[in-house]
Order: structure tokens, then sequence, then C-alpha cells
């Protein structure tokens, strides 16, 4: 009868199992590729505190900058791209923009400027782009991609000259821009002083973390990644870590299910504590990958818990999610994925996206 | 012990619930109301809209903070358009005006705890 009122929109959900020393495991380099991440939320089941080494990592994790009223031209400029592209990762997202509804722009860390622009934007920008995946009949949004690292971007380049007219004569874009730079070895100036002359301010990652008690916990084998036999679904598995964030309660329902009838997927566990932690702002694929290697040494290698996961959600208006993959907004903005690292070191990874993207690696 | 092996699993379209973060606003902000009584208000509009079968579907309140009257909701994925356009008719309370937000929907309870559309720097 409502046949027709009963689609929704296309999901995609990959799961992968490894282990971490395994040859083939792919953990780093999907971590690497998720280059703009908002959130990390980190559940222990079995613990009442974080080790201090855990604890002093998540705390630890770097500052990022919000730069106002930033010009585009600005990120072309000689000194820019010297030291800030070329040298290490710098990350550069838009902030406050919506990718449904506003021009949006990102700076990835191979040194790729993407531009996320409506119809009239690109039409006065003369950059050559693609429509969106997304948004075909009619174009409403198109995509321009800038490689700054590319021989024809050097300063003075043709390449150069021609983005770097669009960005100052034909339409001068801005945006308050979060930026954050990862430089191995720790050489070369801080982005705070090549932008000096801009308002900027530098941010700490916001980090909060609860305990609790008496919590049931679905029971996962790590060889049973479908959740066949021994092991609840991962479908299942993720709405329960979503129901632990979200602060559902698991105790018994006093208006005798008329409420909710949500209940720990089976078979479950129950365990006396359990540490939840989160941390939100600009987080970088290098410091969620070391915090990885920190969780193994602290807490799987001492046996301190049987499992432990680790959700990294996206930016929901980011242009891209993994790699250089387009990045849409429907009804939701998903680009998520979640770790669980177990005491023997296999992993789980499922990378979850909405309707307007691409499939995960 | 067995040696590890790597496995990949895709799967699509798969999700068997939909999640809503929705608010409710009220004529006169400072009426209160219970996690029961959102709820009955929520199902007479899906019977007042689609009628008795058509209503004929669970959804649960996953969760109801009582200062913001915001709450999470639960569907199955077939009755998720059939909720969403109900709160969105949804014009009265106990006869004084009211309006549904819909903050965010999604097939993820996860996603609903990580919206960077409320990150906030000062």
């Amino acid at each position: 009868m409502f046949s027709h009122l009963e689609k929704t929109p296309r999901t995609l959900l990959v799961c992968e199992r490894s282990h971490l020393d395994h040859e083939d495991a792919r953990l780093g380099r999907h971590v690497e590729q998720h280059s703009f991440n908002h959130q990390l939320s980190l559940l222990v089941p079995g613990c009442d505190r974080l080790p201090a080494e855990l604890d002093a990592a998540l705390k630890g994790m770097r500052s990022f900058l919000l730069v106002r009223d930033l010009p585009l031209a600005r990120l072309l400029e000689e000194d820019f791209i010297d030291q800030a592209v070329h040298k290490g990762s710098t990350y550069g997202l838009s902030y406050r923009t919506r990718i449904d509804e506003d021009n949006c722009y990102a700076l990835l860390p191979n040194g790729k400027l993407v531009l996320s622009v409506d119809k009239d934007t690109y039409e006065v920008l003369g950059l050559e782009g693609k429509p969106s995946q997304y948004q075909r009949r009619p174009a409403g949004r198109y995509v321009v991609s800038v490689d700054l690292k590319d021989k024809t971007m050097s300063p003075g380049g043709r390449g150069h000259q021609r983005v770097l007219k669009a960005l100052t004569e034909h339409t001068p874009l801005s945006c308050d821009l979060l930026l954050s730079q990862h430089l191995p070895g720790g050489e070369g100036p801080a982005l705070q002083s090549l932008l000096s002359n801009h308002k900027l301010s530098e941010h700490r990652p916001r980090v909060s973390s609860r305990v609790m008690t008496s919590l049931p916990c679905p029971t996962l084998a790590t060889s049973d990644l479908q959740g066949e036999r021994r092991s609840c679904d991962p479908q299942s598995f993720l709405e329960w870590l979503g129901a632990v964030d979200a602060g559902v309660s698991f105790e018994e329902d006093r208006s005798g299910g008329y409420l909710s009838t949500y209940q720990c997927p089976q078979p479950q566990t129950l365990v006396d504590a359990a540490v939840r932690c989160g941390v939100s702002g600009l987080l970088l694929p290098e410091d969620i990958y070391s915090l990885v290697d920190v969780l193994r040494r602290s807490v799987l290698e001492p046996k301190l818990a049987p499992w432990l996961a680790l959700t990294v959600h996206g930016f929901q208006d980011s242009p891209v999610s993994w790699g250089t993959a387009e990045h849409g907004f429907l009804s939701g903005g998903e680009n998520f994925y979640t770790l669980v690292l177990f005491q023997n070191l296999d992993y789980w990874i499922c990378m979850a996206t909405g309707s307007h993207d691409a499939c995960p690696p | 012990m067995q040696p590890a092996i790597f496995e990949r699993v895709v799967v699509k379209n798969s999700p068997v619930y939909q999640y809503m973060k929705v608010s409710l606003v009220l004529e006169h902000v400072q009426t209160k109301l219970t996690a029961v009584e959102l709820k009955h208000l929520i199902t007479t509009g899906l019977k007042s809209l689609y009628g008795e079968v058509g209503a004929a579907f669970p959804f649960d309140l996953l969760t109801f903070e009582e200062d913001t009257l915001t709450a999470v909701l639960r569907v199955y994925s077939r009755g998720l358009v059939r909720l969403w356009s109900s709160l969105t008719l949804l014009g009265f309370f106990q006869q004084q005006r009211c309006a549904f937000r819909v903050l965010q929907v999604s097939p993820y309870l996860l996603s609903l705890t990580g919206n960077s559309r409320d990150l906030t720097l000062d």
C-alpha cells in the first residue's frame, strides 16, 4: 500500500578484518586517506580509568588554527606553497560552510586545493572543473581541483597565474579556514607565522570522558566479522556503540516497552565498568594512527580489556571523504569508521558512508 | 593459533533502522512534557495522517531531554518517510501551536553523536 514511501537513500558499509602486523592489513591506508576528522570516540569496556599514557595521548592531540576571512589566493602565494604545501602535510577545511548550500573549500595534505562551488560561482570563476556527481541534472554544483604541487603551479607558472587571477580578479573567494599541519621532524615555520597578518586563533581539541557501570556489552569473536555464529553483526554493533555514545539507557523501561524496545544485541556480557572518551576538533590522521600504537601498548598488550572500539567521524561538510572521493550531503553527511581492536591484535574496521558518497576504499 | 587472514565485506543498503534527532518547539516555551506524552503526540500525528493501518509500524524513543525537548527516534527504514512527513505536518499539542524541527537523520545512530555542524569555536 505504501511501497512508494518505503524507499530510503543508498548507504554503504565496508567491513574488513585482519591483524595489526599482517602484510595485507590496510588499516594505515584507511586512516591516512580519511583526511578531515572531526571527532573521535573511544570506548574501553572492562576499565574504570584510562592508563596514564593513553590519557596523555588523548589530551595531547595537536592544536589547530581558525583563520578568519582568509582569501583563498593567500594559499597560492610563494611562501605558503613552499613552506606549508611542499613541507609536511597541511590540512585545511572551510569552517561553518554547508556542502549542500554553500561554497566549501579543502586543502588536502597531498597539495590539492578542492573547491566545491555553486553554479554561479563556477561560471564567474572561470576555472576548469567537473559537475558534482550528486547534482547532475540540472548541474547545481561543481568541483574544481587545483594541484598546488604540480610544476605548472609553481609561482609565475602559467597555471598558477590563471588560478591566481581567478581568485583575485574574477571572484575573490574567502572563508574562515580550519588549518593544521603535520611536520615530520618538527622542522619549518609554524602556520601562525605564515598567516600572522590575518585574524587567527589557536584551539585545542576538546576532551570529555565518562565512566559507565554495569554496561551490557555485545560479545565479539574476532573471526566472526559478519555475526553469523558467535558474534553480533556489524550493524547491530554500530547501533550499540551509537546507543552508548548517545546515552541511551539500558535499564528496564518503566513504561513497559511503550517508549523503546531497544536492547543490547545478543550474545552479550555485563561489564562492571567501561570508559568512554571523546575528542573533537580538527584531528589529523597522523595523530589518530599514533593513538592506535598507544592503544596497542597501553591497553591491548597489558590485556586490560578484551577489545576496544575507536570511532572516528569525518566532517559532514567536507568536499572529500576518503582520498579525493567526492563527498556530499543528502539527509546526512555521515562518513565515519569504527576500529575494533582485540587483545590478540586482530582488528575490525567498519567504514560507513551515506548516499552522496563513493564506496570507501 | 590460526593464521590471521584478510577479509573484506561490503554491505549495501543494509540498515534496518533509521535514526532521527528531532526537537519540539512549542508556542508557550515554558510548557513541559514527558517522554510518554511526546511519544503519544507523535503516534497521534501518524494516525491522523495515515490512519490506523498506515501508522501501524513501531518506532522507539531512544533518548529524550526534557530541558531542550530534543529526542532521538529509531524507526524501521520502511517507515521513515511516513514518520518524517507526519512530524512535518504536526501542528498542535494540547491546543497550542507546535513544530517539530528535524535536526539530523541517519541510518547510523553513531552518526547522530558526531555531528560536525555542532562544532562551535569562539
